[in-house]
């Protein structure tokens, strides 16, 4: 009998422990008072600046005890994996972060889940207003006005890098402002063991920008509503015009086919190479590590579609696509008050410089990234940021980039052996609309 | 005298009775914590991966997953009708090709450092570097010298070409796996030659065999069993590796090098389309355990237990 007592303890006692376990797990400290309270809030590792980053955490979190005198509990994913497996954790289990900070071509893919704060004015109020950002970040918060879920944190736009000694060498008096006065120039810098574009093909994220932004400027979204327009003449001159710097105009370095984005920036920090097609702020230290120390500029990627001289009646005037992380506010959470404190903390001026400092990240602030437009290399960069234009808000734009990134990574044999043919590129284009039209009839 | 006798003879049958389990039943019992830890780590996440394969678990649905729409064999269908197939060929023929490439590597090596020589633990030490290297740091180092312009190529010259996409991207994926992996089947054989007693080395020796049959028929009939074990565990881990392919080709992969872990991978993480890709690993588990199955019968890995009960 003893033992039997000793035994029915000893399972209360483990079934306790675990319930408590269970309910620390949960965390969710509510209210909107902070004192004693913790904030849960993940966000992406900087790989590129760790020190620096930690830094700014530190500040943010002393800022944010001393405004609230709750605590902010950091996270860190270190990959869009990562990311997406904490998400979907956190979304079934109905606990998790407070607070997410993801990429904003993951936005659409988070509002399918249903499961973050959708913004109301109510809630813009208590973060400062819509009006304190600038206007074209919030082109990816929702689908539409009513239906925001993302509060745009930082930029990246993307932009060109160029050598200013080559260009001027070349006789080149300005960057290119079209897609075919890229390619003109690019021929006349191509010489020898000196190329006149470092282009990333075999990088899993590069191909499709450039693909997406010719098309938006010939008019063509990628997605129409619910219908896929790949097999499209505008989206076939996109990928000939990216194929035929390789093939036909012979201004990219033939090793491309293997570069990622990073090695593409290392070819052209050695200072053989007129352009950086696709790169952006954050490459600044890297490219000032190399040979272009002092020798480069940023500039604003090409907004006129190839073949033409002038952007047609429908196109988009789309410099970038809108790239950075935007802010998200779990469902869940039961520290909603005490999150929008903390959204409002780190999209106000003070925090958004300090961020730009620490981290090389750009303002979503539209006063903060003002104050920046005294530097004439940043000021490209900041333009880019207000030229960028929103991939399409559906919950299946993931399965699209990934046709239209596809397409490419299957044709890198016939770029090494210097030519395509239409037919090939046509089979692609026919694989890739059939992907992406069926991710589009599946969206709910 | 006779009370002492019957004594245990009366408490051995009243035990059984009392305790409700027999001597005979009692390791069985034992197993219970074993077998609730296999229910738990085996048979639960295998269950569930079963039933999200029959329901329309995608990023629409996620939130309220106990109410996704029940499709049946819907997401299997479809699996077939994708690049599910091609991809366990490529994966299939990919893990066998290199385990017949291992297994000669890792037992002549094995027999290279059998015998005692002047800085044998060294050659050891040096044969077990490509195992201790995460798959990481394998496949990062590979992708580097596998480039258009990187080393490989340099060494090759003319013989060069595009390895890391198209036709010759199978064959890199092959040629980085047996890189990494042949130090398995090296270590199980050299375990192998370390349980052969030195008396059947002598008497072979006393019998005047000469190197080839002593290796033949005293040697090798030792390593069969564990070789034919690490045969197996060694094509499990090439079918399951998705570290080294990721790593080498990126995602999207280029066709040639789609393996299932790829494509479940995209299927899940880049699609987000969870049932499906539960699908398709569920498949894959079908096809593959089955040829497994009719290895094991065939191989009788047990032959070590049947010749002890003989």
């Amino acid at each position: 009998m003893r033992s039997g007592r000793m035994r029915l303890a000893l399972a209360l006692a483990v079934v306790t422990g675990l319930v408590a376990a269970v309910a620390a797990c949960g965390g969710g400290d509510g209210g909107s008072g902070g004192s004693g309270k913790t904030l849960n809030v993940l966000i992406g590792a900087n790989t590129q600046y760790p020190q620096e980053q930690q830094a700014w955490q530190k500040s943010i979190a002393e800022q944010f005890k001393a405004q609230t005198g709750a605590q902010v509990k950091w996270e860190t994913f270190a990959s869009a994996n990562d990311e997406l497996t904490k998400i979907q954790t956190s979304v079934v289990a109905g606990s998790g972060p407070d607070v997410y900070a993801v990429g904003t071509t993951f936005t659409p893919t988070a509002y399918a889940t249903k499961a973050f704060v959708t913004l109301g004015d109510q809630e813009w109020q208590k973060i400062g207003g819509k009006d304190k950002f600038i206007a074209s970040t919030l082109g990816i918060s929702g689908p539409d006005e009513q239906h925001r879920i993302g509060i745009p944190w930082v930029g990246r736009p993307f932009v060109m890098a160029y050598n200013t000694e080559l260009l001027s060498a070349a006789g080149i008096q300005h960057p290119a402002t079209t897609w075919d006065e890229l390619t003109e120039q690019a021929k006349k810098l191509t010489n020898g063991d000196q190329h006149g574009l470092a282009v990333a093909y075999k990088d899993n994220y590069d191909p499709w920008k450039f693909i997406w932004g010719m098309s938006v400027q010939a008019g063509n979204p990628i997605v129409d509503g619910r219908t896929a327009r790949l097999q499209d003449p505008v989206v076939r001159k996109a990928y000939e015009t990216y194929f035929g710097w390789l093939t036909t105009d012979k201004v990219v370095d033939p090793a491309a086919v293997g570069w990622t984005n990073s090695q593409a920036i290392a070819a052209f920090a050695e200072g053989r190479t007129g352009y950086m097609a696709l790169t952006s702020a954050l490459a600044a230290k890297a490219l000032d590590a190399g040979a272009v120390k002092g020798k480069w500029r940023f500039a604003l990627l090409p907004t006129v579609p190839p073949g033409a001289a002038a952007r047609p009646a429908n196109g988009v005037e789309a410099a970038s696509i809108l790239s950075g992380d935007n802010l998200l506010i779990a469902g869940y959470s039961k520290a909603k008050e005490l999150a929008f404190q903390f959204v409002k903390l780190i999209t106000d001026q003070p925090a958004q410089l300090e961020i730009y400092r620490q981290l090389g990240q750009l303002p979503s602030n539209a006063a903060a990234a003002q104050s920046l437009q005294s530097d004439p290399n940043l000021k490209v960069v900041v333009e880019a940021q207000l030229k960028s234009k929103a991939t399409p808000f559906s919950g299946a734009w993931a399965d699209v980039q990934l046709a239209l990134t596809n397409a490419v990574v299957q044709s890198i044999p016939e770029l090494a052996k210097g030519s395509i043919t239409g037919a090939q590129i046509d089979g692609r284009l026919a694989d890739a609309q059939k992907s992406a039209q069926s991710a589009l009839d599946r969206v709910k | 005298m006779t009370i002492l006798q019957r004594r245990p003879q009366q408490q051995a049958v009243a035990e059984p009775h009392r305790r409700g389990v027999t001597r005979r039943q009692r390791p069985l019992w034992l197993l219970a914590p074993g077998g609730v830890l296999l229910v738990v780590v085996v048979a639960v996440p295998l269950g569930l991966a079963v039933w999200i394969s029959l329901i329309d678990l995608d990023q629409y649905t996620l939130r309220r997953w106990v109410e996704a729409p029940f499709l049946g064999l819907g997401n299997y269908a479809e699996s077939l009708d994708t690049a599910l197939l091609h991809s366990i060929w490529v994966s299939v023929s990919f893990a066998v090709l290199a385990t017949a490439i291992t297994v000669p590597i890792g037992v002549a090596a094995a027999l290279v450092t059998q015998n005692a020589y002047r800085g044998r633990a060294v050659v050891r030490a040096i044969f077990l570097i490509p195992y201790v290297l995460p798959s990481f740091v394998v496949a990062t180092v590979w992708r580097t010298m596998l480039q258009p312009d990187g080393v490989v190529n340099a060494w090759l010259g003319g013989l060069g070409g595009l390895w890391l996409s198209g036709p010759r991207s199978y064959w890199a994926l092959v040629l980085v796996e047996v890189w990494a992996a042949w130090p398995f089947i090296y270590l199980m054989a050299l375990a192998a030659l370390q349980s052969v007693e030195s008396e059947v080395y002598e008497a072979s020796a006393v019998d005047g065999a000469t190197w080839w049959p002593k290796l033949t028929r005293v040697v090798l009939p030792y390593l069969r069993g564990p070789v034919l074990l690490a045969c197996l565990l060694a094509t499990l881990n090439h079918i399951n590796n998705f570290t080294l392919p990721f790593v080498l080709f990126g995602a999207p992969a280029p066709e040639d090098v789609t393996v299932m872990p790829m494509l479940v991978y995209v299927t899940s993480f880049q699609s987000l389309r969870f049932g499906l890709s539960a699908a398709m690993a569920v498949v894959s588990m079908i096809i593959i355990a089955i040829p497994l199955f009719v290895y094991l019968r065939a191989v009788r890995l047990d032959v070590h237990e049947q010749e002890a009960r003989r």
